[in-house]
């Protein structure tokens, strides 16, 4: 094993430089929290740890966490799966699977905050529904409902895309013969295709668990002083009492779920799966699977959930070029001019730091994937898991830690633009890595065997063979770093400072003074550049015909 | 497991055809007009080359696929509508279909479960049915567990327990390795015959066709080319693509000079061949195409007789001996089933070639370049 690293200098000083980097922006920031939490002028005390587990209030938002994490794990996977299972089995037209695509694509490369917005200039004490359309008079929005709904319109996507591949990839054979067995169609479903699915749906429900628990942008606005959820309480621990270890605590009590459903993603459901998703469909279905009677109703949930998702997203267009919804529907651009002239700032750091973060996450990415996959080393394996680590962690964890390992010296980072693209490469780069090991999995060794057997070196083989067929990975890897560094808060809202801030943190801002014009705004330009950047990469992946070339909407999902 | 079947049913297929929509030449036709007659209890194969619509013709008598125009019946009853559970048919893939989260057991009891059968019933049927193909003792195996040959045995086990009234066979046996397709095969013919089950077997593998089938029907392009029994179709080929895609075959260009009675004289391979039967309404002067088995030639060592040719080149495959003459220009080839032991003739070596009179089929050229075309 180090054998191969003495003869491959190049590979034994990538394997150093990237355990150190790792060490430091991984490793470090999590031992420097576990120290602040449990360690007082370097003695060990679990004090302020137990100042939180015995605080009623933090118990209390502690198991809100966990029901409002378990509801949208429910709900969002239900819906997902709907959406999945219409989408791979209903033999839709090209054009309408695509609209479905882009339709739930939007809530993905959103920043935070959009349906929160959107729910409260509908359903608000002056919504535009409970107001306007029926006339109640001081309805509520805040609460665990509309924190429920928002969560599931923003999440359930990615159990959509978790779920499409695998009901796509199910031999329609299988469920041919079932048929052909004397099954009815609705038998077949229950006993062959669900089954099937399970660990697709445990995956999604997961997924689904953890990003919820990690969400701090959605209860900010709706969850309200009745439903406290730890990532918010944290948060507020640290800005608003600026009791820094405090809020060390309360995230370090988030760290033992989190972790939890990251052990059981990544060693229980990833063993269980039937189905093999190789990115090739499995053909097509041998016969209608779907009743005309469920296709139709199919067909209507998701249309109605489509149409909420486009009225959302409407309705914040609508917000940001009319004076103030709901009382002043005088269209104007001055919410534009107040972005651009005060948020600018904003707008161009935002822009610095994707523009820096994206070409360093992608190279990180395709690395250290490919070091995992193709070069043996001493701790290969535990290369990955740590590198995954920053990934898996709720954002707040991560922020929090970051904060606390870089405010002083010895690296003292605060501030800069550094620590911020730091914590998008470590935390984002891991979709980079996943799909470049999965391409490379894929690849059959034999490819690299051919190149040599005509008389390539390794060298020579790795960039002319290799190197081409990883490179959607490095592009998709890409991409998402991009988009995250336009729409992520939940980290960064701990990293920001006067020289280095972003869009999302200025919507924040901007709700929180109840300016929405200028919030809607924002939103609107994130998800036009988002979606600018995701044509034109997606225009690069598809030069690249490489076998089961990555999607980069698929590694939005989780 | 009950030796036979108590209501046999025979499959009628009339006029059926299937559309698809193809990504360059628009509108295909899979089938076309095709018309089968299945008797009850026959073993029936669909043979062709790969896109000669055989299994789409399979998967329209499963349900699988609805045809555009056309019926299919199961004895006097109408299935054209009927999706595929309510035909009471076994279906074998080619890729098995194992249920992977299921146990053999359960795969093999799924049918069984959908008919409402008592768990006491299930259990009789599934084990002795295991029993039958050879892998009692594998209840409790999932098919990751299996090797080809096994999961191709619960396929097959998984099909025959609910007693169908039809077994459909999608070329189940490609994915094994030669040695094994040969003893599934024979496995699958005696247990047919065993349950007498009318049975479609689809495959592109003539030699394999032969060996199970009662019947086979020759499918190209959509339409059913002729159907026999492999006797029928091996020597009394109706088209240059029966006759070149069922065993090897030379083709003979040659000229019709005298047609009298059961006898024609041909004028080929620079002589006159005297050849029966010959197919009616050969005109004195018509084109035709020889069809000769290379089995049915012998090669002479003498330069002496009407066939005059030269070997060119030879290949020794044990029990015989594969030989490639030119005789009149043209390349033939022949095997010997070499009984002088050791006697090989070397290239280069003059010889003369007997063929018998029986040993020849003559096809209308015309008809011949169509099916070639086609």
């Amino acid at each position: 094993m180090v054998m191969g690293l003495r003869n491959d200098p190049a590979v034994a000083i990538a394997v150093i430089v990237l355990w150190a980097l790792l060490a430091l922006f991984v490793v470090y920031p999590l031992v420097m929290l576990l120290g602040r939490v449990l360690t007082d002028h370097g003695t060990f005390t679990t004090a302020g740890l137990m100042a939180v587990l015995t605080d009623r209030h933090q118990i209390r938002a502690f198991w809100n966490s966990l029901l409002l994490a378990v509801l949208v794990g429910f709900a969002g996977t239900v819906l997902g799966f709907l959406f999945a299972f219409t989408a791979a089995r209903e033999r839709l037209p090209r054009e309408l699977i695509t609209v479905i695509d882009a339709v739930v694509l939007l809530p993905l490369v959103s920043p935070p905050f959009t349906t929160a917005i959107a729910m409260i200039f509908s359903f608000g004490p002056r919504g535009l529904i409970t107001y306007d359309l029926l006339g109640l008079k001081g309805a509520t929005v805040y609460g665990l409902t509309s924190t429920l709904a928002s969560e599931v319109m923003t999440y359930f996507p990615i159990a959509y895309l978790t779920l499409r591949p695998l009901l796509a990839a199910i031999d329609s054979n299988v469920e041919g013969m079932a048929l052909s067995l004397g099954a009815s169609r609705w038998r077949v479903f229950r006993t062959v295709t669900l089954p099937l699915t399970v660990p697709g749906l445990a995956n999604a429900f997961l997924l689904l668990f953890a990003a919820s628990l990690a969400d701090f942008a959605t209860p900010l606005i709706l969850a309200g002083n009745n439903f406290p959820v730890l990532p918010t309480q944290a948060f507020l621990q640290i800005t608003g009492l600026f009791d820094l270890r405090g809020g060390a605590a309360l995230s370090f009590v988030l760290l033992f779920p989190a972790l939890l459903v990251f052990v059981l993603q990544r060693y229980w459901v990833s063993r269980r799966y039937y189905v093999t998703v190789t990115g090739k469909g499995a053909g097509q279905t041998p016969f209608d699977s779907i009743s005309p009677d469920a296709r139709a109703a199919l067909l209507a949930i998701c249309a109605l959930v489509a149409l909420v998702i486009v009225y959302f997203y409407a309705l914040l267009l609508y917000a940001s070029i009319v004076v103030a919804l709901g009382a002043n529907h005088t269209l104007t651009l001055q919410h534009y001019r107040t972005i651009f002239t005060d948020g600018l700032k904003a707008i161009r750091d935002t822009l610095i730091i994707a523009a820096f973060a994206m070409p360093l996450g992608g190279l990180y990415g395709i690395l250290l994937g490919y070091l995992v996959t193709k070069k043996s080393f001493l701790g290969r394996r535990s290369m990955e898991l740590v590198s995954m680590i920053n990934y898996a962690l709720p954002g707040t964890i991560v922020g929090i830690a970051y904060l606390i390992a870089f405010n002083d010296p010895p690296i003292e980072l605060a501030g800069t633009a550094l620590i911020i693209i730091a914590c998008y490469i470590f935390r984002y780069g891991p979709t980079g890595i996943r799909a470049t090991v999965a391409l490379l999995q894929q690849i059959d060794k034999s490819l690299e065997e051919a190149s040599q057997g005509l008389g390539a070196g390794s060298a020579t083989t790795f960039r002319r063979v290799t190197l081409p067929l990883i490179m959607p990975a490095f592009f998709a890897g890409l991409g998402v770093v991009f988009i995250r560094s336009m729409t992520a808060i939940s980290a960064t809202i701990f990293l920001v400072s006067i020289s280095w801030t972003l869009i999302t943190v200025k919507i924040l801002e901007n709700i929180t003074e109840l300016s929405l014009g200028p919030a809607a705004a924002f939103s609107v330009l994130v998800v036009v550049i988002v979606f600018v950047v995701i044509a034109i990469i997606g225009r690069v992946l598809h030069r690249f015909r490489a076998p089961g070339a990555v999607s980069m909407t698929n590694l939005l999902g989780g | 497991m009950t030796e036979s079947v108590g209501n046999r049913v025979g499959v009628r297929i009339d006029g059926v055809s299937k559309r698809f929509a193809h990504r360059v030449k628009g509108e295909v036709y899979a089938v076309r007009e095709v018309c089968l007659d299945v008797r009850p209890g026959e073993f029936l194969t669909l043979l062709g080359p790969s896109g000669c619509g055989k299994t789409t013709t399979l998967r329209m008598i499963a349900g699988f696929e609805t045809p555009d125009a056309g019926s299919v019946h199961f004895g006097e009853r109408d299935m054209t509508g009927l999706p595929a559970n309510q035909r009471d048919i076994g279906f074998v893939f080619q890729n098995y279909a194992l249920f992977p989260h299921l146990s053999v057991f359960e795969n093999v009891a799924y049918g069984l479960r959908v008919r409402g059968r008592t768990d006491a019933e299930i259990g009789k049927s599934v084990g002795d049915v295991l029993a039958l193909v050879g892998l009692a003792g594998y209840e409790q195996q999932f098919s990751g567990q299996l090797s080809g040959g096994e999961q191709q045995r619960v396929a097959l086990a998984r099909a025959i327990v609910i007693q169908p009234s039809v077994l459909l066979f999608d070329e189940p046996l490609s994915n094994l390795d030669a040695k094994l397709r040969v003893q599934m095969r024979q496995e699958i013919h005696d247990l047919q015959r065993r349950l007498g089950i009318t049975t479609v077997y689809v495959t592109h593998d003539q030699e394999e066709a032969m060996a199970v089938s009662d019947r086979i029907v020759v499918m190209h392009q959509g339409r059913v080319m002729q159907e026999g029994t492999a006797e029928d179709l091996y020597h009394r080929p109706s088209s240059q693509f029966v006759a070149q895609f069922v065993g090897r075959v030379n083709l003979v260009a040659g000229r019709v000079t005298e047609a009298a009675g059961d006898t024609a004289r041909i004028a080929a391979l620079g002589t006159m061949l005297s050849v029966r039967p010959s197919p009616a309404g050969l005109a004195p002067g018509a084109p035709v195409r020889l069809v000769v088995r290379p089995e049915a030639i012998s090669i002479l060592r003498t330069d002496a007789g009407p066939l005059q040719a030269t070997v060119e080149s030879r290949t020794f495959l044990g029990e015989k001996i594969e030989y490639v003459v030119r005789c009149a220009g043209e390349a033939l080839q022949v095997v010997c089933y070499d009984e002088r032991r050791g006697e090989v003739i070397p290239p280069g070596a003059a010889v003369s070639l007997r063929f018998g009179a029986d040993a020849v089929t003559v096809l209308p050229a015309t008809l011949a370049e169509d099916h070639r075309d086609a």
